[in-house]
């Protein structure tokens, strides 16, 4: 079964909306490479409860970023990496996304400097 | 400054660590391949180069233009045998500037392809995109 696929390019704002929210970069992140199912998302965002995962990403999903397949009780979600449409905001969001995990890699590093 | 922004994407970001540390993570490879491809091998040094292996498949490289620890990295940059922006065709500045105990981060990836160079190719793009969402799905 094939997923639906928007090909139309995600309004900036709303892609940018949905990228603010440092939970969303990690689910994006996390789904950017290779489709993951509901279950694995969760699991590797387990401080959060379900219920604000699963909100999360229905946002992402509302905003054309990643897309949903169904098989079964499943659900499997990917980047909708076609629909970030032209060059410039795939280099935006291929940027936003790195750059947030340096910053969480270098601030990660400084805070354990800092304990020793 | 003589500089043309068309074409442009700028990037701010707050970072909670010394500069010496961000500018660990723009050069050393080690660092480097945590938060950006799969692996690099990285120069970093002014005429020195560079070679990401993005996803296993494409590999985005170029050269070192300024190296100027921890505060300024310029390079070129592109993918190989990618048709609007090969390598050498784009430029990436990054400037680090310390911020009360943290660092601000700025990006500007200059010298995109204008928008009816881009519409041009957008077909190419479109199959680049699709090569690349289809390396990712073979994880």
């Amino acid at each position: 079964m094939q997923a639906a696929t928007r090909t139309t390019p995600v309004p900036i704002e709303a892609a940018m909306n949905a990228i603010a929210n440092p939970r969303r970069r990690q689910i994006l992140r996390l789904v950017w490479d290779a489709q993951r199912s509901a279950g694995e998302i969760a699991a590797a965002v387990d401080d959060v409860s379900w219920p604000a995962v699963s909100q999360n990403l229905r946002l992402l999903k509302n905003a054309g970023l990643i897309t949903e397949r169904r098989e079964g009780t499943h659900r499997y979600y990917r980047a909708n990496r076609r629909a970030l449409g032209p060059l410039e905001a795939v280099l935006r969001h291929m940027w936003t996304l790195d750059l947030g995990r340096l910053r969480d890699l270098a601030e990660q590093e400084a805070r354990s400097r800092k304990k020793t | 400054m003589i500089e043309d922004l068309t074409g442009a994407i700028e990037i701010t970001q707050r970072i909670e660590a010394s500069p010496e540390i961000v500018f660990a993570y723009l050069t050393d490879s080690r660092r480097f391949v945590r938060w950006m491809g799969v692996g690099a091998e990285l120069d970093p040094r002014p005429g020195g180069r560079y070679r990401i292996d993005v996803d296993g498949e494409h590999i985005a490289s170029g050269q070192y233009q300024e190296v100027d620890p921890p505060r300024r990295l310029v390079m070129t940059w592109g993918w190989e045998g990618h048709p609007t922006v090969p390598p050498g065709s784009t430029t990436v500045e990054i400037t680090l500037t310390p911020d009360r105990g943290a660092t601000v981060l700025k990006l500007r990836h200059l010298g995109l392809p204008d928008e009816s160079e881009r519409r041009q190719h957008t077909e190419g793009w479109t199959q680049y995109m699709s090569r690349l969402a289809a390396a990712g799905a073979r994880d």
